[in-house]
Order: C-alpha cells, then sequence, then structure tokens
C-alpha cells in the first residue's frame, strides 16, 4: 500500500514536471512544425508535418529563387527561341526584382550590425566604468553605482519621445546613415547601465591582493586591467556582450520609430511585423523567419548557459 | 605638484567612468528632464514650439481612453506578476528535487525568457489563429466549449488575458532561476529539524521556506512590476487590441495624428503612477 502510493507521487511528479517542459517549449515546436508545412497542411493540428517543405526557409535565405516568379509560357519562350545570354538574363531580372520578396538576408545583417557594435561599444566602456566604481575609491563612487543602478529601472517608452525629438533636432533623421547611427547610440545606451552592472558585480569577486601584489611590483593601473583583470574576466566579459547582444538584437520600439521611412534599414523585428501586416498567407515564411532568428540567440545561450543563469542571479537582467 | 595615491585613485576613477556617465546622463538624464518641460508645450517637430501650461494633462485627464488605459494596465501587471511568480516558485520547488534528466530539462525551461519576443510571438499568434489554430480547434472541433471560431487576441478583452500568459510564459524562467538559488541556500538541518518534530510538508513549506525566500521573492516581484509596467513589445507584437499606457501612448505620440507634447505629458504620469507604487511598496513589503 506504501509503495503504491509512492509509486502514484512519483508518476504525479514524473507528469507535473513533463507538464512544465510542454508548457515552455510548446510554441517552438509549433513554430518549427510551421515553419515545414505546406500550406494545405496548415489547418492540421498535427505538430507533425504530412509532407516536409522546405520552400520558406528557401525564399527567406534567397536559395534558387532565380527562375520562381517566371511564368511558365515566359520559360517556355525563352528555351525555344534563340536570344542571346545577356536578352535571356535581362528578361529574367524583371521578375526576379519583384517587391514581393522577403529581404531577410538584409534586414539579418542590419540587424546583426547594430548588435554587434552597440554590444562591443558597450562592453568596451563599461569595462573600464565598472572597474572605476567597483574597484576605487573617491568621493562619488558610491553615488556613481548607485546611479547606475537607477537608471536600469527606466524603461524604453519613458525616453523614446525625448530621444526622437533630439535626434530630430540634430538633423541625424534627414540621412540613412545619420538613423543609423543615432539608433546606434541608443542601443549602446540601453545596454551600457547593464554592461556596468553585471561586470561590476564581477569584478568585486576578483581578490584585491591579485592587483596589489602588482602594484606594488611596480604595475601601473592600465597595466592591472588589461594583465589582471581582463583575462580574469574573460568569461564574464562574453557573458555580458552575448546579452547586451541579446538586448540590441530584441529591440523593437525605437527601430520602428526611427527607421519609419527606411525600408532598407531595417531590422529583423520591424521586418518580421512587416511581413505578418502586409500579406495573406504568410504563415510558413513568418514562421521560417522566427526560426533563423531565434535560432543564433538560442545557440549562444547554449554555449554559455552555466554562466549565463550565474550572471542571472548575481545581477538580475533586465527583461 | 604630485598627487599621492588617493587623488591618483580619484583621478583615475572619474577618468575611466567617464565616457559612460557621460552618455548616459545626456542621453538617460537629460531627456527625462527635456521630457518634463516639452509636456507643457504644445510640440511640433518642425515649427515652434508653444507653451500651453497644464492643458496636455487636462486634455488627457478628460479622456476616458486614457483611465481605461490605467485600468488595463493595473491588470495586466497585477496579474502577470502574481502569475509569472507563482509560476516561478511552483517550477523552482520541482527543480529544487532530484530527478531523472533533470539537467536537460532546466535547460529546456529557459527557452521562453531567452529567445526573441519579436519571433515567438508569432507562434502565439498562430496557435490562436481563428482558421488555423490549435486552440481554435480544440475549443470548437474537440471538446464544443465555442460553437464557432473567432478571433480570439482581435477582441481586447479576451486578448489581454492572453497577453498575461503570454507574459507569465516568457518570464517565469527568470524568477524560478532567482527563486532557485535562493532555495539552494537554505539549510538543510532545519528541515530535518522540522521532520524530528514532525512537522507536515505544507508546515516545512509555510514556516522554513516561505520566510527564507521571503526577500528574494520580494525583490522579484518589484523588478516584475517595474518590467511589465513599462512593457511595450511583449503585448503590441501580440496584438495591438490591449492597450496599455505604453502601447496608448505610442498610438497617440506615433501612430496618426502626432502628438508629442501629450506623449511627453503621458509618459510623466506613467512614470509618477510607477514612482509611487515602489516607494510605497519598498516601505510596506521590503521593509526598508
Amino acid at each position: 500500500m506504501v509503495s503504491f502510493r509512492r509509486l502514484a507521487a512519483k508518476l504525479c511528479f514524473a507528469a507535473l514536471v513533463l507538464f512544465i517542459v510542454l508548457f515552455a517549449v510548446f510554441p517552438f515546436l509549433q513554430m518549427l512544425s510551421m515553419s515545414l508545412k505546406h500550406q494545405w497542411d496548415w489547418g492540421n493540428p498535427s505538430l507533425v508535418p504530412r509532407q516536409i517543405n522546405l520552400e520558406a526557409y528557401k525564399e527567406l535565405l534567397n536559395i534558387d529563387q532565380m527562375a520562381k516568379n517566371v511564368p511558365e509560357s515566359v520559360k517556355i519562350l525563352l528555351e525555344e527561341s534563340d536570344l542571346t545570354r545577356q536578352q535571356r538574363e535581362a528578361i529574367l531580372e524583371k521578375y526576379r526584382d519583384s517587391s514581393d520578396i522577403f529581404p531577410f538576408v538584409r534586414y539579418f545583417r542590419n540587424s546583426l550590425l547594430l548588435a554587434v557594435s552597440a554590444a562591443l561599444l558597450s562592453v568596451f566602456l563599461a569595462v573600464f566604468g565598472a572597474y572605476s566604481f567597483s574597484r576605487l575609491r573617491y568621493r562619488g563612487q558610491a553615488v556613481v553605482q548607485r546611479g547606475v543602478l537607477f537608471v536600469y529601472m527606466i524603461g524604453g517608452i519613458l525616453l523614446l519621445i525625448p530621444l526622437y525629438r533630439m535626434a530630430a533636432a540634430m538633423g541625424l533623421l534627414a540621412t540613412p546613415a545619420g538613423t543609423f547611427g543615432a539608433l546606434l547610440i541608443i542601443y549602446l545606451v540601453q545596454t551600457l547601465p547593464v554592461s556596468l552592472y553585471m561586470l561590476g558585480n564581477f569584478f568585486r569577486t576578483i581578490p584585491y591582493s591579485i592587483e596589489e601584489a602588482a602594484l606594488i611590483e611596480g604595475v601601473s593601473r592600465f597595466g592591472v586591467i588589461w594583465r589582471i583583470i581582463l583575462p580574469l574576466a574573460a568569461s564574464a566579459i562574453a557573458t555580458v556582450f552575448i546579452y547586451a547582444f541579446m538586448i540590441a538584437w530584441n529591440e523593437y520600439l525605437f527601430a520602428s520609430v526611427f527607421l519609419k521611412s527606411y525600408q532598407g534599414l531595417y531590422t529583423l523585428p520591424i521586418g518580421l511585423r512587416t511581413l505578418f501586416v502586409s500579406k495573406n498567407a504568410i504563415w510558413d515564411r513568418i514562421m521560417a523567419g522566427s526560426m533563423l532568428t531565434a535560432l543564433p540567440v538560442i545557440i549562444l545561450f547554449m554555449a554559455i548557459q552555466k554562466k549565463l543563469t550565474g550572471g542571472l542571479s548575481e545581477g538580475g537582467v533586465k527583461g | 605638484m604630485r598627487l599621492d595615491l588617493q587623488q591618483k585613485d580619484a583621478v583615475l576613477g572619474w577618468g575611466l567612468i567617464l565616457p559612460a556617465l557621460l552618455i548616459i546622463l545626456s542621453l538617460i538624464l537629460y531627456p527625462i528632464l527635456s521630457n518634463i518641460l516639452s509636456s507643457f508645450y504644445k510640440v511640433s517637430l518642425t515649427g515652434r514650439n508653444t507653451f500651453i501650461g497644464m492643458e496636455n494633462y487636462r486634455d488627457i485627464a478628460a479622456d476616458p481612453a486614457f483611465w481605461k488605459a490605467v485600468l488595463i494596465t493595473f491588470v495586466y501587471v497585477i496579474f502577470s506578476t502574481a502569475g509569472t511568480t507563482l509560476a516561478g516558485l511552483g517550477v523552482a520547488l520541482v527543480m529544487n528535487r532530484k530527478f531523472f534528466l533533470r539537467g536537460l530539462v532546466r535547460s529546456l525551461i529557459l527557452l521562453p525568457y531567452v529567445a526573441p519576443v519579436f519571433s515567438v510571438v508569432y507562434a502565439w499568434k498562430f496557435f490562436f489563429d481563428p482558421v488555423n489554430g490549435i486552440f481554435m480547434d480544440i475549443m470548437v472541433e474537440r471538446l464544443g466549449i465555442f460553437s464557432e471560431r473567432f478571433n480570439l487576441i482581435g477582441s481586447p478583452g479576451a486578448a489581454l488575458w492572453v497577453a498575461i500568459v503570454f507574459s507569465i510564459w516568457k518570464n517565469f524562467p527568470f524568477t524560478y532561476l532567482m527563486i532557485l538559488a535562493r532555495l539552494q541556500a537554505v539549510d538543510k538541518t532545519l528541515y530535518e529539524a522540522a521532520e524530528v518534530d514532525g512537522a507536515s510538508h505544507w508546515q516545512r513549506f509555510r514556516f522554513i521556506t516561505l520566510p527564507e525566500i521571503y526577500f528574494v521573492m520580494g525583490s522579484i516581484v518589484l523588478l516584475r512590476v517595474i518590467w511589465n509596467f513599462n512593457k511595450f513589445e511583449d503585448i503590441y507584437l501580440l496584438t495591438d487590441s490591449v492597450k496599455v499606457l505604453s502601447v496608448y501612448t505610442y498610438f497617440k505620440a506615433f501612430v496618426g495624428t502626432v502628438d508629442l507634447g501629450q506623449g511627453s505629458a503621458l509618459v510623466i504620469l506613467q512614470f509618477l503612477l510607477l514612482v509611487v507604487f515602489i516607494l510605497y511598496y519598498v516601505k510596506k513589503v521590503l521593509r526598508w
């Protein structure tokens, strides 16, 4: 009787764990499944596609898209008539460059460029800043440290209007390069407090005696940062970089307002949103796009999972 | 003049923090101050701004849509925070026990928190899609709870609850990690002593676990409230029919007739509401 009750309790527990896992990963399974389904299969509630269809991925990544929009009759015409190579390509070109194609690769590149440069700059500035308020004692040090924490609480929506007005007043929004630059600086400032805070917390865990020894040996402060702190903090710095990268990679609000009139500069979040609202019957491409945008982040995360969860519980990162 | 070591440290300290500080001051502090100022103006991007005193605020207070947005924001913040915290606590208690494949389970359940909002949101949209979505398939075809398929996230009332569930799904991993970290630091001998004294499972949870994690929970709730109060993407991308304050302000300021002055005033009000809450909470719950 007792063992029966224990078995029942065990089963309940297993069911609970299963439920938690399903709750967490179901939307991802849904995403993967839909991205691989043919349109006639969409109404099928099963997660397993009746037939695998890679067309959505091919379209987004621009593989084999050359002759896709060319009508059959034109194709036959092209093959039968004796046009020169150039003439043939000129005709194909007309069909290829339709506005129908979703420039996923370009949006991906824009997002990557913005997120990587913002995160790099943020980490670079934060290494010195965090070293300053976590390692050096001076008047105002505590104020700086608490100020960083305070800034961390301010949401994007509070800054959107004034930053937009500032950028407009400085004339940055008149050119694509200026707009891109403005957005880059905004992403930098959005990630900087988090980077400062996390790195500051990490630097405090490095024993001061190591530094002291080096200082007595006659190494300069910059030497200490370069030769002792940086190597010791390498993994923490990588973690903070990835965090900053993720914040910039996910940003929608500012991008949607700033990039409104520059379609060529769209980042992935606005690109996907535009795709979603502009066309009917796009589930396969939307889901393929979602998979392709989630994957880099998930892979990055899995690579550094142990450290990241450590950083999470120490820093408490915005989200 | 020679500086002693302390002065040298001070110069270096300020020198190192200065670039970061300047950026933060000019792009966070200054904008907030200028925002306060412009909330008293009729703002135009091209021409001159005219001072209109409290008119922006009066317009807002007279707009029933604003009060509705405040109400919706409160419902959203309260239920998403409560749900996230309870789910996080439950999952933390489960993950605190040893079981087969625990490592894998732990990394799998972090996925919602890690994946970008702007991509996972479409999986949720599809789930509730009236034509192809599974939710309607289950509710209409299988269980017959509704007589016909309809667009659940298109109706503001139902969409609010979908947004709350989405928020819980997205954020419970963070809460769970924080609580788990604290749970693992609880002294095991406390439980052993309680067991000897014949305390039940519930009593052990109520009188040992809960007091131990009280302050962690308190801080997590505070952070969650602040973040969810300012939330924009998670709601707007899922459905634009849930007009919480952030979304309401976004529409007022940037969609249709652009009104940056009133937008500024809205943002100030939102910030004040949050500050009042934080002060109250910190005093009562965290007992500072």
